[in-house]
C-alpha cells in the first residue's frame, strides 16, 4: 500500500510476503521497484476506508465482551483493545479465547498478533513490538523490560531521544530515575510507563461512546460583561482541555452558546487555523471577537448559563516546551489570521501562482491556510509589472509607426515614451478558443513611469473554427495592462 | 522616577529634607527628560546602505517600530512610490526571518507576485489583508503589531498599509504606541494631495525616475526621486536612488552614470553604454 507525498509515492503498509521480500513503510516506491525484479501490486493508501474497517471490525469483536475500542492516534489507528474481564470464562478461559479469536481471523483472512495483560499499554506493547501472548497477573514489568521504548505509545521523535541517552528498552526506562525523566521529556512518558506497568489506571474510550467536548456553566447572578464572559470561557475551556489532551486533540471550531435570561439563546462561532487547547488564547480571540460585535450582541439582563462546545477538533503534536516560556497566543500568522478574522470578519490572503503563462491567469490571490503548499513559481527572465490592471485598458491616440509606441494617451495623461524594451510575443491560450497574440513592451516616458503596454493581434486565421471567430471577434490594438515600480 | 511622596515626611525633619528634595526632584526630571528623548531614537534601524541617506535620519536608517509615511509626488507615481514601499520592505526581509504583512484598503489594486518577484520580494513570505475601508486598514494594522510579540521567532518581520485617504493624527498615533513595542518595519503608504498632520517619524515623497541601463541598453533596475521630506531629530534631504533587487541594496544613482543622455530617442541603439 503506497501513499502520495511530496517527494513521490511512499509505501505505507506492506503485507506478510512483502515482508519477505525486505521492504518495510516507509521505503519510496520507486526505490522499491528498482531493488526488486518481482512485479509489486501496489494499492493506494485510504485511510477512511481504513477507518470504517477498523470500526466494522470493532463492531464484530463486540461477541466477546462489551468493552471494545479502537486503537486511536496514539496506537497508530490499526487494531483494537477488548476488555475480557468477566467474560473470559465463556469461551474456556484466556486461552481458549485467544485461540477463538485467532481462528476467526484467520478464517477471515485477518493476520493478527494477540496478546492478553492486565493493562491495555502492556497488551499493546506486546502485540505491537513483542510476540503477543499471555501474561500472568504482576508479569508485566518482567515481559515488557526487553521491548523497545517506541512501544510505551510515545513519539518516535522522543524515543529517538531516549535512545540517545542510552535508555533503549523499556526495562532500562524503568529502572532510570523517574524525576530527571518528567523534568526533561514531559509527563506524558512517566504515565504511559506508568500505564504499561499497571501503576495507574487507563479508562478505555468504548466504541459506543463518541467523543463529546464541552461545559456549561450556570449562574445564579446573570453575567452581562465582556470580561466576565470572557473569563468564564477561559475557565470552560481549561475544564475541556485535561480530556482534549488525553485524546491527542485540539480545538479547531469553538461554538459559544450564551442564554439569556429572557429564554433568548445567542450563539458565536470560533474559527481557528490551528488546533489548540490554550484558554489564554481563546480568551483573546473571543474578546476581539465581541470587541466587533459590541453592542449588536445584547445581553439584555444578562446570561445565565454559559456553555462551550468543541465543534471541531484536529490532531495535535506535542511540542517540547520552551525555557523562554511560550504565551501560547499563537506565533506568527495563524495568530494574526484568528485575529483579524475575528475582529474585522476576513482572513488573510496569499498570492498563488498557476500554471499559465498568460499573465492575468498567472496568479490569483487565496485565501491563507496554515502549512499551506506553494507552488513553485517559474524563474522569468522576462520582467513583471509590480501592478497588474485586471484587463488590458485602452491607449488611446497611439502612435506607433515602427513597432514600439512612442506616444500614447491612458488615463487622460500623454505619455511620450523615450524607451521601450521589446517585444516579448504572449500567445493565448488557443485550446480555449480564439486567442489573439500580444506582443508587450516595457515603455518608459519623460518623467520615468514604466508601463506595460501590449498590441493585441488576431490570431492566426486557420486555428480556430470560422463559426467561432465570427462570434467572438478579438479586440485589435493597444493596451496598457501594468505599471513597473 | 524615585521620588518620594511628600506625605511620607514626618513634620520634624521637614525643613533640612526640603532641599534635598527639591534637588532630587529635579534629577528626577533630568532622567525623565533623558528616557524621554531615548525614546524617540529607537533601538534598532533598517540601514539604506547609502552613506547620504542614512545620514539624515537619526540613528542611522528607518527607525523599526516607528510610523513612516510613504507618499507619491504627484499624480502618476503611485507604482513608484509602491514600490519604494515594497523595495524597504524586501530589504528588511532580506535581513532577518519571518514575514511581511500588507494591507490593502479599498482602491488600491494587488500587487502581481511575479512583479514582486522581480523587484527581489518573495511573494510566499507576503500576507496580503484586504480591508474594506481605512478605519479597518488601521485596525488590522495595530493587531498586526500586537499579534504574537511574545514570541522572536518565526513572526512578523515588517508591516505595510496602502490606505485610501491621509494618515490622520489620531490614527497615526494609535500606530505609534502599538509599533513602539516591537522591531517591525511599519510603513503607510498614503495617496497624493491627502498631506494631514500626524506623528510620522519621517515622510518621503517619491517620484518616478529615470531607469538604470544595462549594457545592451535595457531597462536594468528600478530608479527613484526620493524626498524626505520630513524627519523626527534629523534632516531633510533629495535623492536620487537606484534598487538592486538581486543584493537587496538601495544605491546613489551617480551623476548619470548608466543613464542615457536626454536625446529623447528610445535609446534601443546599440552604442549605448
Amino acid at each position: 500500500m503506497a501513499s502520495g507525498e511530496a517527494t513521490g509515492l511512499r509505501l505505507v503498509a506492506v503485507d506478510v510476503r512483502a515482508r519477505a521480500l525486505g521492504l518495510c513503510p516507509g521505503e519510496p516506491l520507486a526505490r522499491a521497484r528498482a531493488r526488486l525484479s518481482t512485479p509489486l501490486a501496489v494499492h493506494p493508501f485510504d485511510p477512511e476506508a481504513d477507518a470504517a474497517a477498523l470500526e466494522r471490525l470493532c463492531l464484530w469483536a463486540k461477541r466477546y465482551g462489551p468493552g471494545v475500542a479502537a486503537f486511536g492516534a496514539a496506537e497508530g489507528r490499526d487494531g483494537l483493545f477488548l476488555d475480557i474481564a468477566g467474560s473470559s470464562h465463556l469461551f474456556g478461559g484466556e486461552a481458549g479465547l485467544v485461540a477463538d479469536l485467532a481462528r476467526r481471523l484467520a478464517a477471515n483472512g485477518l493476520p493478527a498478533r494477540i496478546a492478553v495483560a492486565g493493562s491495555p499499554g502492556c497488551a499493546f506493547a506486546l502485540a505491537r513490538h513483542g510476540a503477543g501472548g499471555l501474561v500472568a497477573p504482576g508479569g508485566e514489568a518482567e515481559a515488557l523490560s526487553g521491548l523497545p521504548t517506541i512501544a510505551l505509545r510515545i513519539e518516535a521523535a522522543m524515543a529517538a531521544d531516549l535512545g540517545r541517552l542510552g535508555l533503549r528498552r523499556i526495562g532500562d526506562l524503568a529502572e532510570a530515575p523517574r524525576a530527571p525523566l518528567a523534568r526533561r521529556f514531559g509527563e506524558t512518558l512517566i504515565r504511559r510507563l506508568d500505564q504499561a506497568l499497571g501503576h495507574r489506571p487507563e479508562p478505555l474510550v468504548a466504541l459506543d461512546e463518541a467523543l463529546v467536548f464541552s461545559a456549561a456553566r450556570g449562574f445564579l447572578d446573570p453575567i452581562g460583561h465582556q470580561a466576565a464572559i470572557v473569563a468564564t470561557t477561559k475557565r470552560l475551556l481549561a475544564e475541556i482541555a485535561p480530556r482534549l489532551e488525553a485524546a491527542g486533540l485540539g480545538a479547531r471550531g469553538l461554538r459559544l452558546t450564551l442564554h439569556r435570561i429572557d429564554g433568548v439563546v445567542r450563539t458565536l462561532a470560533l474559527g481557528l487555523s490551528e488546533p489548540t487547547r490554550c484558554p489564554v488564547q481563546v480568551g483573546r480571540l473571543l474578546d476581539l471577537r465581541l470587541d466587533r460585535l459590541g453592542p449588536a450582541l445584547d445581553a439584555g439582563f444578562g446570561f445565565e448559563t454559559v456553555r462551550l462546545d468543541i465543534v471541531r477538533t484536529a490532531p495535535i503534536a506535542h511540542r517540547q516546551v520552551t525555557l523562554a516560556g511560550d504565551d501560547g497566543t499563537g506565533a506568527g500568522a495563524s495568530g494574526l489570521a484568528d485575529a483579524l478574522r475575528q475582529r474585522l470578519g476576513r482572513g488573510l490572503l496569499r498570492l498563488t501562482p498557476h500554471q499559465s503563462h498568460v499573465p492575468e491567469r498567472a496568479e490569483t490571490a487565496e485565501p491563507w491556510r496554515v502549512n499551506d503548499v506553494v507552488a513553485r513559481r517559474p524563474v522569468r527572465g522576462r520582467p513583471r509589472p509590480l501592478v497588474l490592471l485586471t484587463r488590458g485598458e485602452t491607449a488611446e491616440d497611439m502612435l506607433a509607426p515602427d513597432g514600439p509606441p512612442q506616444l500614447f494617451r491612458w488615463r487622460r495623461r500623454l505619455h511620450r515614451i523615450t524607451h521601450a524594451d521589446g517585444p516579448e510575443r504572449i500567445a493565448g491560450e488557443w485550446w480555449s478558443g480564439p486567442a489573439p497574440t500580444r506582443d508587450y513592451y516595457v515603455v518608459e516616458d519623460e518623467a520615468g513611469r514604466r508601463l506595460w503596454v501590449y498590441r493585441q493581434d488576431p490570431p492566426p486565421a486557420e486555428s480556430p473554427p470560422p463559426e467561432r471567430a465570427a462570434r467572438v471577434a478579438p479586440v485589435i490594438g493597444w493596451f496598457v495592462h501594468g505599471m513597473f515600480a | 522616577m524615585t521620588q518620594r511622596p511628600l506625605a511620607s515626611l514626618s513634620p520634624t525633619d521637614a525643613a533640612p529634607r526640603a532641599t534635598e528634595t527639591s534637588a532630587a526632584r529635579l534629577s528626577a526630571l533630568r532622567a525623565r527628560l533623558v528616557t524621554q528623548a531615548m525614546e524617540v531614537i529607537p533601538r534598532k534601524h533598517l540601514s539604506f546602505g547609502v552613506h547620504a541617506v542614512d545620514g539624515c535620519l537619526p540613528g542611522g536608517g528607518l527607525g523599526l517600530g516607528h510610523l513612516h509615511e510613504i507618499a507619491p509626488e504627484a499624480e502618476g507615481d503611485e507604482p513608484a512610490a509602491l514600490g519604494f514601499a515594497l523595495a524597504l520592505v524586501a530589504r528588511r526581509l532580506a535581513e532577518v526571518p519571518g514575514e511581511a504583512l500588507l494591507v490593502l484598503a479599498k482602491g488600491h489594486p494587488m500587487p502581481y507576485g511575479h512583479g514582486l518577484a522581480g523587484l527581489g520580494l518573495d511573494p510566499d513570505r507576503l500576507l496580503l489583508f484586504e480591508a474594506g475601508n481605512d478605519l479597518d486598514a488601521y485596525r488590522a494594522l495595530e493587531e498586526a503589531l500586537r499579534t504574537g510579540t511574545g514570541t522572536s521567532s518565526g513572526g512578523l518581520a515588517a508591516v505595510a498599509g496602502l490606505v485610501d485617504a491621509g494618515l490622520p493624527l489620531i490614527q497615526s498615533r494609535r500606530l505609534h504606541l502599538a509599533g513602539g513595542r516591537t522591531d517591525r518595519l511599519l510603513l503607510v503608504l498614503r495617496p497624493v494631495g491627502a498631506d494631514s498632520p500626524n506623528v510620522a517619524a519621517t515622510r518621503w515623497r517619491i517620484a518616478a525616475g529615470k531607469a538604470l541601463r544595462d549594457r545592451f541598453g535595457c531597462i536594468e533596475r528600478p530608479c527613484w526621486r526620493v524626498r524626505l521630506a520630513r524627519c523626527r531629530n534629523g534632516r531633510m534631504g533629495d535623492w536620487l536612488l537606484e534598487w538592486d533587487h538581486a543584493a537587496h541594496r538601495f544605491g546613489l544613482a551617480g551623476a548619470l552614470a548608466g543613464h542615457p543622455p536626454e536625446t529623447g530617442g528610445r535609446g534601443t541603439g546599440p552604442g549605448q553604454p
